[in-house]
């Protein structure tokens, strides 16, 4: 299993940023994003076919010519304030037909992009992915966090439109599970001794099982790496397709029963505890097409 | 290190043997099993390795088939007269990539295999009546010019990769030499069996490595299934009505692509 670097920047006491595919793909959009506003450059990767069963052959004239894998790639850029590593994954490594990262080749995985991290001299890893929250879909999603060390927490409560998870409505105890690689990465930074933040958009409970990107909550994301690395961005060009993905979720809404819209109406004021009967109600009114199978993932109180 | 996943009964001493697979999963038209059997009872095969299938199959409880339980199997056998290594095996669930080189370690590191055959059967659009062609994919040009004279047709293709593929992705990097045999199966037969491509590609192996196989036993085989086939046409007028379409050259809509296909297999099933 091998990590490949084409080049070995010279960095110091780097940040790095991974992102993965998951609920909505907030993560990976707030990642990507990042990645490309600081024009980070490519300067590694991880070899995939350990990991992932190739995607696409090529054949002409009876020549196999290429087979496609999911790109793991590295990329790094140096600002003024601070540098960056970042860690893009295109699929998560997994056993079985299960969705998200499970098993010990999720495990040999986090392990490699710690190792590059490590290598670098990262001290601090970011992740990002869903929170899935029972909150209303024309609100602005919050951002989630949870972290390695009581000693990061007095900063990360200074971050704008952020909350801890034990102080979201009904989570007293800030008590759940991160699945997948995002949760699985925090874990063995810890234990390899590196700080380690997961930074979760907030997204409807309802549309956590409908297969579309959530862009509204990478923004929300976005703005918190923003004030992080001290840095101006204008998300303005993730408006398009945050208005097209607000339709669709729109036109789902406007089959909810009249009810049913007035119990969903109120996340809009109070906000709740526990996800309602309307959670479930609402599964109804979302388009087949935009239904996904698989197990669950994403951030949940037990 | 690692160790190979592999169980090994015997290390015979052939001299560069060829390395022929056939997968029993997705196994169209039987083609791979059914080549693989006959190669290995007529030319007097002798199981001396396989793969453990823990890490590459799930354990999770047992599948079984028509009231038979199925157990993963990954086999190994040599030929010794003809030199050739045989390999018959259930396409791994997970850890493709470790299951093909523990394959290839096997072949290479106490064979020293240096060209490699995979078996699949391909769905072809086209009726029973029409001959067959094995399309072809190489992972080298020269192993493509060794063959140019097998009357063997190239294949083009851009999508999801068969597990033979990849096996023969993998031996390119080791330097291995392969070639996919990619035989048409008319869509109707794929579930059940199609003597006439099984027969087409043990004549292209009995021809390449010289094996003397007398393969006139598939002609009764096919006469038999062409004439069942036959009178369900002369009972049937829309079974005959679609074979007829594809004799012309035409495509089925959905429906009479299911329909013809289930009244085939359902045919064929009856003597099996």
């Amino acid at each position: 299993m091998g990590i490949k670097l084409y080049k070995k920047p010279k960095l110091e006491n780097p940040m790095m940023f991974v992102g993965w595919p998951g609920i909505g793909n907030i993560g990976l959009i707030a990642v990507n994003t990042l990645k490309s506003i600081v024009r980070a450059e490519e300067f590694g990767e991880i070899e995939s076919w350990d990991f992932f069963y190739p995607r696409k052959v090529s054949i002409r004239e009876g020549l196999l010519e290429y087979l496609e894998f999911p790109n793991n790639k590295f990329y790094y850029q140096r600002l003024e304030k601070k540098d960056l590593i970042f860690f893009v994954g295109e699929e998560q490594p997994t056993e079985g037909s299960r969705m998200y990262a499970r098993g010990e080749k999720a495990y040999k995985m986090a392990n490699l992009v710690l190792d590059v991290g490590l290598k670098f001299g990262c001290q601090r890893v970011y992740t990002s992915g869903a929170c899935v929250s029972p909150i209303h879909h024309q609100m602005k999603p919050r951002v989630c966090a949870v972290m390695s060390s009581e000693r990061i927490v007095k900063e990360v409560k200074k971050y704008r439109n952020t909350i801890l998870m034990s102080e979201i409505e009904g989570r007293k105890e800030g008590e759940g599970v991160i699945t997948g690689l995002n949760g699985l990465l925090l874990a063995l930074a810890k234990k390899r001794g590196l700080e380690s933040i997961c930074l979760m958009g907030e997204i409807p409970d309802w549309l956590s099982g409908v297969s579309l990107p959530y862009p509204k909550a990478s923004k929300s994301v976005l703005e918190v790496f923003a004030e992080i690395l001290g840095i101006r961005m204008d998300l303005s060009f993730l408006d398009k397709m945050e208005g097209q993905i607000e339709e669709i979720i729109e036109s789902f809404y406007s089959k909810f029963p009249h009810e049913m819209k007035e119990e969903y109406d109120q996340r809009k004021s109070v906000a709740q505890a526990k996800p309602g009967t309307v959670t479930i109600q609402a599964q109804i009114y979302i388009d087949d097409r935009f239904k996904k199978g698989g197990d669950e993932g994403g951030e949940r109180p037990i | 290190m690692e160790r190979d996943p592999f169980e090994i009964y015997e290390s015979p001493h052939l001299k560069t043997p060829s390395l022929i697979v056939g997968w029993q999963t997705q196994d169209v038209g039987k083609l791979g099993s059914k080549v693989i059997d006959f190669l290995k009872e007529k030319l007097a095969g002798r199981e001396i390795a396989e793969i453990k299938p823990l890490g590459f199959f799930s354990f999770g409880g047992v599948r079984f088939k028509e009231d038979l339980v199925q157990v993963p199997e990954s086999k190994f056998w040599i030929c010794e007269k003809n030199n050739l290594l045989l390999f018959k095996s259930d396409e791994p669930e997970f850890g493709h990539y470790k299951f093909l080189n523990a394959l290839l370690n096997f072949a290479e590191r106490h064979l020293q295999v240096k060209e490699l055959y995979t078996l699949n059967g391909t769905i072809s659009l086209a009726p029973h009546t029409n001959p067959r062609r094995v399309l072809t994919v190489f992972n080298q040009p020269e192993i493509k010019n060794r063959l140019k004279n097998y009357e063997l047709e190239d294949m083009t293709w851009e999508g999801p990769p068969a597990i033979s593929s990849y096996l023969l992705w993998v031996a390119r990097r080791r330097g291995i030499s392969g070639v996919s045999l990619w035989p048409e199966i008319p869509f109707y037969l794929g579930p059940r069996e199609d003597p006439q491509a099984v027969k087409l590609t043990l004549s292209f192996l009995n021809r390449r490595f010289d094996l003397g196989l007398d393969l006139g036993g598939f002609d009764l085989e096919i006469k038999d299934q062409n004439e069942k086939i036959a009178q369900l046409r002369r009972e049937n007028a829309e079974i005959n009505q679609y074979i007829n379409l594809l004799e012309k050259g035409h495509r089925l809509d959905e429906e009479g692509q299911l329909k013809l296909a289930q009244e085939v297999y359902e045919l064929l099933g009856k003597e099996e």
